[in-house]
């Protein structure tokens, strides 16, 4: 019953319909500042969407929005048709968000962290959940790293329990705020692999936020450009490459030039 | 204006949160674990400085009312004067104070730096409220300890008074006539009186640190400051509570 | 997510140590029922327990040997349960009173030490009670003295005048003299010399009359009460008529003074009379007692100190005026 459009369990065979997301107008205002303006943006079920753009632009805003943990301003998120807003939305879809920072309880270990979703929404007995937590464990290679505690982690480790803690929720969409920052480019490359994976592999609609060129090129099945709080540009990677848009341009392949160093004429 | 409407924010989140609390407290006997440790880290770690802090209280009252009581040889009365005035008033307020000091601000400042640091929105997309594994546990565990604190506050500050009252050359009051007077002019009630008080300190400052913990923005820094406001918004709560729930027990 | 067993300990134990002291604090504080263990109680009845509380001190000779753990009503006396401290022992013959102590007026209940020999008070016995010195009382107690007071002189009147036809006192005085004249002389004699000791204070009765302190403090109870007194001018005029009919010669004395025959036989009834004053005069006898010795006397002065004090604090004129009369007729 495998099929392209259906979302496959990591731990069982059961299968779930993938999900899409849409996007329709959305803005976000912070009292004055104007974070997001009227945004339109559907995700199909089952692709990897890759969401680039410069440092505060609102990526991360825009995440929070398809979660809902922000209300927008104006405008709305659909996730699966449902009003990301609704707090049922959450309890039907399954979506599992891997924040910027890893976001991982660090008063619990690695373990109890993977663990907490499915005892606390009582979705598995104990013995369930220990072999649902270290099969996520064993997808990102963690095994031995189950009773350690996030302190206790490197930044690259720290990534991988915060993608094997959302893979836990066996999601139908999944999020990714960053994933690849603040990593060597080898551990950056092995997380973009491991995106890929488990989009393969389980068909999960994924969206990545990222200004990882290579991931952005090279995994996604389209990326969105999104910059001074406007989508700039929705096309797959090749598209993309070939555009000719100088800002695009420029942002994908910037050039290092001491001689007339950007810093000097930024907008403030 | 601006910081009127402020307080009037934090009192509204502080309703909510407790409103919401409440609605988990089925899941409470579910959380055991969790609110065995939090009585853990509000009862058995604060006992120690409860227990420093209630022998002196009761020390010093007992020696001020010695060196004021001698002089009209009424010195046998301060057993109960430091009976009654640990178990209705300073018991409960001091306890309340350090369980401020100690646990309130240990929960804001766990509370925000789990919101500074996005845990808080991980529990929410993992459909898992903060009211309920953060804050109900908290609120329950402070109910039961709080009675405890404070009877230990209690009875340390007599023990104190009792010895300073033998010891000190001007009073040298016998530990007998100390306790005699004590039990004749105290009632059973008067220590539940000061339990119950307690009890409403407790809650209510455990309640405005979680609050104010859980309504950081911002980044680390903020964290701080989160801190010192709970602190001082419990300490101005503890007073303003202790009048008027005074008032409804007298 | 387990925790760890000894955490779990220490709050148990830590709850149930809390659990433990406010049960410890309310046993404490409850009535006062921290002697309920140790010790035994001993039951005290009262017409009235007053303003006896529950944890009131029982003192034995001023010192604490229990407290007070009940107070109840039982038909128609009060009765105090008291818990006395193990070791103390209390004679049967001791007495039990309720006292009130200093400045805030709280009651304790006192009990004296009894005689040394008297066997222990056991478990659950009851306890001699005295009525305590309650103004009160005294009050009321000092009223119905003078009432009896009054009957008595009333009576005394009654048999002075004589009633229902007999004669009265004087008519047999009268009667007397007239039958001794004789030996009147040698009578006086002895008499002189018995009113010379009076009046140089030898013997209770001299001394009664010429120590001037107690003089005074009669007076000072006389003054008081001089209004009284005039019930005594009754007698006096009782009195003055027999005087009235001895001088017309009527009655016996009249007859004694102008009578020869009754001369006579006054004489046998004085010579009499000088026996007996003879008697008095070598302190024989009672009256010779309370007119030869000093022991009398002052027994005598304290009672009178005391009826002193007791008529400083009196409000009732009833007491007074009996003592009026007493005093009146008397001197
Ligand atoms: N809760 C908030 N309150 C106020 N401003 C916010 C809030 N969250 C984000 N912002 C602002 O929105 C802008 C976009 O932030 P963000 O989405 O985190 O950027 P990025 O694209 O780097 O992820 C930033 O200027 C940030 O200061
Ligand atoms: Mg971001």
């Amino acid at each position: 019953m495998t099929s392209d459009s259906s979302t496959r369990s990591p731990f069982s065979e059961a299968q779930t319909p993938a999900v899409s997301v849409n996007i329709e107008g959305l803005s976000k205002n912070f009292g004055d500042l104007v974070v997001l303006r009227d945004i339109t943006l559907k995700v199909e079920s089952g692709e990897i969407f890759v969401l680039m753009g410069p440092s505060g632009s609102g990526k991360s805003v825009l995440l929070k929005h398809i979660v809902g943990l922000e209300q927008p301003t104006a405008g709305r998120v659909l996730v699966d048709n449902r009003d990301a807003t609704d707090p049922a939305t959450r309890e039907q879809v399954r979506m599992a968000l891997v924040f910027q920072a890893g976001a991982l309880f660090n008063s619990l270990s690695v373990y109890d962290n993977l663990a907490l979703y499915p005892r606390e929404n009582r979705l598995a007995s104990e013995d369930g959940i220990q072999e649902k937590v270290m099969r996520a464990l064993q997808i990102l290679s963690l095994e031995g790293k189950a009773q350690k505690f996030p302190s206790e982690l490197s930044g690259g480790m720290k990534k991988r329990v915060a993608i094997a803690r959302a893979l836990v929720m066996e999601p139908q969409l999944m999020m990714y705020d960053e994933p690849t920052s603040e990593l060597d480019p080898i551990m950056s490359a092995t997380i973009s692999e491991i995106i890929a994976t488990l989009k393969d592999e389980y068909h999960v609609t994924t969206i990545v936020v990222s200004h990882d060129r290579d991931l952005a090129l090279n995994i996604a099945d389209r990326v969105g450009i999104l910059m001074g709080g406007k989508l700039a540009a929705i096309a797959p990677p090749a598209e993309l490459r070939a555009s000719t848009d100088p800002r695009i341009q420029d942002f994908l392949n910037p050039r290092i030039d001491l001689k007339n160093p950007r810093f000097k004429h930024l907008e403030t | 204006m601006k910081q009127l409407t402020n307080i009037c924010a934090g009192i509204g989140s502080a309703v909510l949160l407790l409103g919401k609390s409440i609605g988990h407290a089925p899941t409470l006997l579910r959380q055991w674990p969790r609110f065995i440790e939090q009585c853990y880290l509000i009862g058995y770690t604060t006992l120690p400085i409860v227990a420093i802090l209630s022998f002196f209280i009761g020390s010093v009252l007992a020696l001020q009312a010695g060196y004021s009581m001698q002089s009209f040889g009424a010195k046998e009365f301060i057993g109960s004067l430091v009976g009654l005035s640990m178990a209705r008033e300073l018991g409960p307020v001091m306890v309340a104070i350090l369980v401020a000091g100690r646990v309130g601000s240990a929960i804001t400042a766990e509370l925000a730096s789990m919101k500074v640091y996005q845990e808080i929105d991980a529990l929410e997309t993992m459909n898992i409220p903060p009211s309920r594994i953060l804050v109900l546990p908290r609120l329950a565990a402070v109910l039961v300890m709080m009675p405890v604190l404070t009877i230990i506050g209690d009875l340390v500050g007599w023990l104190g008074g009792a010895i300073v009252s033998k010891y000190t050359p001007f009073i040298a009051l016998e530990p007998e006539k100390y306790f005699e007077t004590l039990r004749r002019f105290m009632k059973f009630k008067d220590v539940l009186n000061g339990l119950e008080k307690a009890e409403v300190f407790g809650f209510f400052v455990v309640l405005v640190c979680c609050s104010i913990g859980l309504e950081t923005r911002g980044g680390p820094r903020e964290i701080g400051a989160s801190v010192t406001r709970a602190v001082v918004v419990s300490l101005i709560l503890i007073l303003v509570l202790d009048y008027f729930v005074t008032k409804i027990l007298i | 997510m387990q925790n760890n067993p000894q955490q779990t300990a220490r709050v148990g134990l830590f709850f149930l140590l809390g659990v433990a002291l406010i049960w410890v604090a309310f046993e404490t504080l409850s009535d006062g029922k921290v002697f309920k263990d140790k010790g035994y109680t001993i039951i005290a009845g009262f017409d009235n327990v007053r303003e006896l509380k529950l944890g009131d001190e029982v003192r034995m000779a001023g010192v604490k040997v229990g407290s007070v753990e009940e107070t109840r009503l039982t038909g128609r006396r009060a009765e105090a349960v008291l818990r006395i401290a193990p070791g103390v022992i209390i004679p049967n013959d001791a007495n039990a009173t309720i006292l009130s102590a200093g400045l805030l007026g709280t009651n304790y209940i006192g009990v004296d030490l009894g005689t040394p020999g008297a066997p222990p008070l056991l478990a659950g016995a009851e306890i001699k009670t005295k009525i305590t010195a309650d103004i009160n009382t005294i009050m009321a107690q000092l009223g119905d003295l003078g009432t009896k007071l009054d009957n008595a002189l009333g009576s005394i009147g009654d048999a002075m005048k004589g009633k229902d036809g007999k004669p009265g006192l004087f008519q047999r005085l009268d009667t007397l003299l007239a039958d001794n004249g004789g030996n009147i002389t040698e009578t006086m004699k002895n008499l002189k010399e018995v009113s010379g000791k009076l009046n140089s204070g030898e013997g209770t009765l001299g001394k009664l009359i010429n120590d001037p302190k107690l003089h005074d403090e009669l007076l000072a109870a006389v003054t008081d009460i001089k209004s009284a007194a005039n019930n005594a001018k009754g007698f006096m005029t009782d009195a003055q008529a027999i005087v009235d009919q001895v001088k017309s010669g009527q009655g016996t004395l009249g007859t004694l003074i102008y009578n020869d025959e009754a001369g006579q036989n006054i004489k046998v009834v004085t010579k009499n009379l000088r026996d007996i004053s003879d008697k008095l005069a070598k302190g024989e006898g009672t009256l010779g007692k309370l007119i030869n010795d000093d022991v009398l006397y002052r027994d005598a002065q304290g009672t009178l100190k005391k009826v002193d004090r007791m008529v400083e604090g009196l409000a009732d004129q009833g007491p007074i005026s009996a003592v009026g009369v007493v005093a009146n007729s008397l001197f």
